[in-house]
């Protein structure tokens, strides 16, 4: 658990997306990512897009003929054959401009560097095939400049810093949560509750 | 969610998906969403940036399709645990 992996927001984006359909009315398709350092191996740019993939496809009644098609014929080869990452881009790209497509990646600096590289520009590549679709990143700012050199059209930036409140409803929650009552002193609580934003806002 | 009764098409709807890729990222958003504190982070629902983000697509204008979150690690660990 990472307080700020920028603090639970892409999940909290992800949801909101998912239970609040757009301006259209139609609902939204969400895709999601969430980068782990320590399992940078199963996180190559082909197994992110295609996990990707495979959530489009998913929220689908039905599986579009050019993947089922692309299945069998994958499927002939010993052992079966991998989509290449640019056929996972060109399905991607196609799928999301029937729908309103979110595709959402959290933590994106826990992306090995080459891998993010590829990430980022197969995510160019799906925007330029369906302009509609959204992409929303996480990560720590250093990231920041890697990401908007890879979107010509221009990115939105946000910087989270939470706000006080923020922090101290999350601490008392999880103290809460954590300890049996007696187990924490009042006092120890208050503490955390007060130096805590202090240090963050140092940040 | 898949209505089918044809198992065979069932089958291989799971496995289509399973080759596409092994790996299911929506357990581990399932696993975040459990632990979060509610309300924290709301206001970022209500930034301008995330709405016209949000909102950006339907228009087919060259608006931004992009939006990248910044912020920090480090409180956590370190000091609740």
């Amino acid at each position: 658990m990472s307080f700020l992996t920028i603090y639970d927001c892409s999940s909290l984006v992800i949801d909101t997306l998912c239970d609040e359909p757009g301006e259209g009315g139609e609902d939204n398709v969400v895709a999601c990512f969430y980068f782990d350092s320590a399992a940078q191996k199963e996180q190559s740019a082909m197994s992110v897009l295609g996990a990707l993939l495979k959530q489009v496809v998913g929220s689908l009644e039905k599986i579009p003929k050019e993947i089922t098609e692309a299945f069998r014929r994958h499927k002939k080869f010993i052992g079966g054959r991998e989509l290449q990452l640019s056929e996972i881009v060109k399905m991607l790209g196609s799928l999301s401009s029937t729908q309103p497509t979110f595709l959402c990646l959290d933590a994106l600096d826990e992306c090995a560097a080459p891998d993010q590289a590829k990430v980022l520009l197969s995510l160019r590549d799906i925007i330029k095939i369906s302009p509609t679709t959204r992409v929303f990143l996480t990560g720590r700012p250093y990231v920041g400049d890697e990401v908007e050199k890879h979107f010509i059209e221009g990115t939105a930036l946000l910087s989270i810093s939470p706000p006080n409140d923020d922090i101290i409803r999350y601490i008392k929650t999880r103290i809460a949560e954590s300890t049996s009552s007696g187990e924490m002193g009042v006092k120890l609580e208050a503490e955390i509750v007060e130096k805590i934003p202090e240090t963050a806002s140092e940040m | 969610m898949d209505n089918s009764h044809d198992s065979a098409v069932t089958d291989n709807r799971s496995e289509i998906l399973t080759w596409l890729s092994p790996l299911e990222p929506h357990l581990r958003h399932n696993d975040i969403r459990t632990t979060r504190v509610k309300d924290v982070g709301d206001w970022l629902l209500y930034t301008e940036e995330f709405r016209s983000w949000r909102n950006g697509g339907g228009q087919g204008e060259s608006q931004k399709a992009t939006m990248f979150c910044s912020g920090n690690l480090g409180v956590g660990k370190t000091y609740i645990r």
